[in-house]
């Protein structure tokens, strides 16, 4: 009995094995393939697949492979290939992570890797390429890049008899009470407490975060400038002109600012096409970011950078895929779909959507943020100063005392 | 008879049938182990190996990238995980998250099935709807939960304050202490279901005999629930003790979601959700390899001490 049990067992196991070892993929000996993972939303990785289409036609022997994450998962996705050795080849990532992956050796250094690496890098905007910028090496090039601009609510405006958006901070603050009527309606809100949702009226004002080597954040983050800048949100928010939204739990700024609950939101180039698909009938209205201190440092430097793994088998590949990404041709087809284009030279292009033209010019005075491996913990130290001022628990001065605290902590440690 | 005496003599009938040579290929029977083979391997292969695996990432200053430049660091990442006041306090919030969700989950629990356990007209159906909550997504639950919760339009305020019995919207999910209500719910509403379930399977263990002696003793209602239901009742609760407290310190999802704003300023974090962060924002694989390891500590700790002091085995003849 148990004689017949064993042959059968061993048959199966034989055939298991001869089926999978014919099923196994036969790789064609001449074309490449390149895995390329992104976080782009649906209308946008329509156009990639057009954009990857054009790219194989003018070179039959590299094929790209694209995968789409969601922006919340892909962290730890690209964390697990690499655990795995199977990262993918080139990727588009966050600005703010490129340091971080760069420190665990996980990135090729392009400055060295690519030929024509210069020439490419004095085409794009300056604060964008710094982003890529970490221990004196280029790990990276932007691929697109945003920044926020104010959003007003027209329709709100003229009903209290406000025709213009705000051009200065102080107008800023008057507007946003104005604005504002108990909790039926509020004049601005903000989309949480961590620093990408401040920076814009931080940078403004004249804040900074680090010094400009980034060697250290005493006198910086809690300088004068900083603390006036958090003071002032600080003000309206006791006032009750912001909306208790950005401490957690509330009305998202997309929404409540389409269906009429918040007057004022700054936020970036993207907002088009939310607002196209979920709320078509609003009209959104751009504005520049209210002038505060001077008018060379306004808003946050956004966007992804294009990077290659440290671990490519096909780098020429790679690095012929990466320079098509940076080239005029890519740049104006992304940004149809709402991409802002990295070169400079196309500032003011016609074959630019018209409300690029904002946020382009928004973009010769936004501010980077500090490129460094710890930014996400520094993030969550201004995070909760912000938090604990709000709630009264600290002053604005020591909450950012004590951020200044911890973000030389981690600018000491390397 | 018992089942062991008769394939004794079923293998004594066998053998006398068969030779002698016969007897001894019988009596080696290699089936058994080639169908446990599979089974060993994947075990080995997904769980022994990478627990083992994971042990060894403790002791470094773990590079993802290039394992072999991973500089050994002893007990440090322990030592770090223990001194850090977030991963201190995510311990108490997971202690208070247990301490809430497990009576919880057993007294409601109790109470349902003792209800399911009567005939009535649609038991099928409601035994079917208490079980629901139980297989829906954490991740679908926990975003309806903060949906209900919403500081500013959720349905929990509205209900309240219509009611009268709070003035202002209470914003559950912007502090860490009071996150922790709708946290506890959602973990108490989710396993309410399956301890009914275990609960119903012990309450029908029970000899219908002992309730009829008691009637006839003339005992009431909560003479025989704490006389006769608790007592044979023992061992299930003692497993449900042991393995919803399990479940409880493993509490990941619902905190995950809740911590993703970055509002709670990691004073919110559970073990498991700081071992998340830890290792997957911060990069710091070793520190977070430690800190799952000290779980494990923990947990064992607390079931073995369960067992030791609450198991006792009740028997009526």
């Amino acid at each position: 009995m148990n004689r017949k049990l064993f042959f059968l067992f061993t048959s199966f196991i034989l055939l298991t094995l001869i089926a999978t070892v014919f099923n196994a993929p036969v790789r064609a000996a001449e074309s490449v393939t390149i895995t390329y993972w992104h976080t782009y939303s649906d209308p946008e990785t329509a156009q990639l697949a057009r954009l990857i289409d054009m790219f194989q036609k003018d070179n039959p022997n590299i094929k790209i492979e694209p995968t789409k994450y969601a922006y919340d998962d892909y962290k730890k996705a690209i964390l697990t290939s690499i655990a795995g050795g199977q990262a993918p080849d080139v990727m588009r990532m966050d600005i703010v992570w490129v340091p971080q992956f760069a420190k665990q050796g996980a990135l090729l250094q392009l400055d060295t890797a690519m030929p024509d690496f210069k020439k490419i890098a004095d085409a794009v905007f300056p604060g964008p390429l710094a982003t890529n910028y970490w221990d004196g090496k280029y790990w990276g090039l932007p691929q697109n890049t945003n920044t926020q601009v104010l959003l007003w609510n027209q329709k709100l405006f003229d009903a209290a008899g406000i025709k213009e958006p705000p051009e200065t901070v102080a107008e800023f603050v008057d507007d946003a009470c104005k604005l504002t009527s108990g909790t039926k309606q509020y004049g601005y809100a903000l989309g949480g407490t961590y620093f990408w949702a401040p920076a814009p009226l931080f940078y403004s004002m004249g804040g900074k975060v680090t010094d400009d080597k980034v060697t250290t954040s005493t006198g910086y983050v809690n300088g004068k400038e900083s603390v006036a800048a958090f003071q002032n949100m600080l003000d309206l928010y006791k006032k009750g002109c912001i909306s208790p939204n950005l401490l957690g739990g509330g009305i998202g700024t997309a929404q409540g600012h389409a269906t009429g609950l918040y007057a004022m939101i700054i936020d970036g180039p993207w907002m088009v096409d939310i607002y196209k698909t979920d709320y078509p009938d609003f009209k959104v209205r751009f504005a520049p970011i209210p002038v505060g201190m001077g008018t060379n440092n306004s808003s946050v430097v956004g966007g992804e950078n294009v990077v290659v793994s440290a671990t490519t088998q096909h780098q020429p590949e790679a690095l012929t895929w990466v320079k098509y990404l940076m080239s005029e041709k890519a740049q104006l087809f992304m940004a149809q779909v709402g991409a802002i284009p990295v070169l400079s030279s196309l500032t003011g292009s016609k074959d630019l959507p018209a409300y690029f033209e904002v946020f382009m010019n928004q973009l010769k005075t936004a501010q980077a943020r500090v490129a460094h491996p710890s930014w996400s913990a520094m993030d969550d130290a201004i995070n909760a100063a912000f938090t604990k001022m709000l709630k009264g628990e600290k002053t604005a001065q020591e909450a950012l005392d004590e951020a200044a605290k911890t973000i030389d902590g981690l600018l000491a440690k390397k | 008879m018992s089942q062991l005496s008769v394939r004794r003599q079923v293998s004594a009938q066998t053998n006398q049938a068969l030779g002698l040579r016969e007897q001894r290929i019988q009596q080696r029977n290699f089936a058994p182990y080639l169908f446990l083979l599979p089974g060993a391997v994947l075990f080995v292969l997904f769980i022994l190996w990478p627990m083992l695996y994971s042990l060894r990432i403790s002791f470094f200053q773990w590079n993802i990238v290039k394992p072999e430049t991973s500089v050994n660091v002893g007990v440090q990442n322990y030592l770090d995980a223990l001194t850090d006041p977030i991963f201190q306090r995510s311990v108490v919030n997971t202690v208070i998250y247990g301490l809430i969700t497990v009576p919880g989950q057993i007294i409601f629990g109790t109470f349902v099935a003792l209800l399911l356990n009567a005939r009535f007209p649609g038991r099928t159906l409601f035994r079917t709807l208490y079980y629901l909550p139980v297989i829906t997504s954490w991740v679908i639950v926990t975003l309806l939960f903060q949906y209900l919760f919403n500081g500013q339009a959720g349905m929990v305020n509205s209900v309240l304050q219509s009611l009268g019995l709070i003035r202002e919207p209470i914003r559950w999910l912007a502090d860490a202490r009071l996150v922790m209500i709708p946290l506890t719910l959602l973990g108490i509403w989710k396993g309410v279901g399956w301890t009914a379930v275990i609960v119903l399977a012990g309450l029908q263990a029970i000899p219908e005999s002992l309730y009829e002696a008691a009637a006839v003793d003339g005992a009431n209602l909560r003479q025989c629930f704490l006389q006769i239901t608790l007592p044979l009742l023992r061992p299930t609760l003692v497993f449900l003790l042991v393995v919803l407290t399990i479940g409880a310190m493993n509490v990941y999802i619902s905190g995950l979601l809740i911590n993703r704003s970055g509002n709670l300023l990691n004073e919110a974090h559970f073990v498991l959700t700081w071992m998340d962060k830890q290792t997957f924002e911060n990069f710091n694989f070793g520190q977070g390899a430690a800190i799952s390891y000290l779980l494990t500590a923990i947990v064992f700790i607390v079931s073995f001490v369960q067992i030791r002091f609450l198991q006792r085995d009740v028997m009526y003849s």
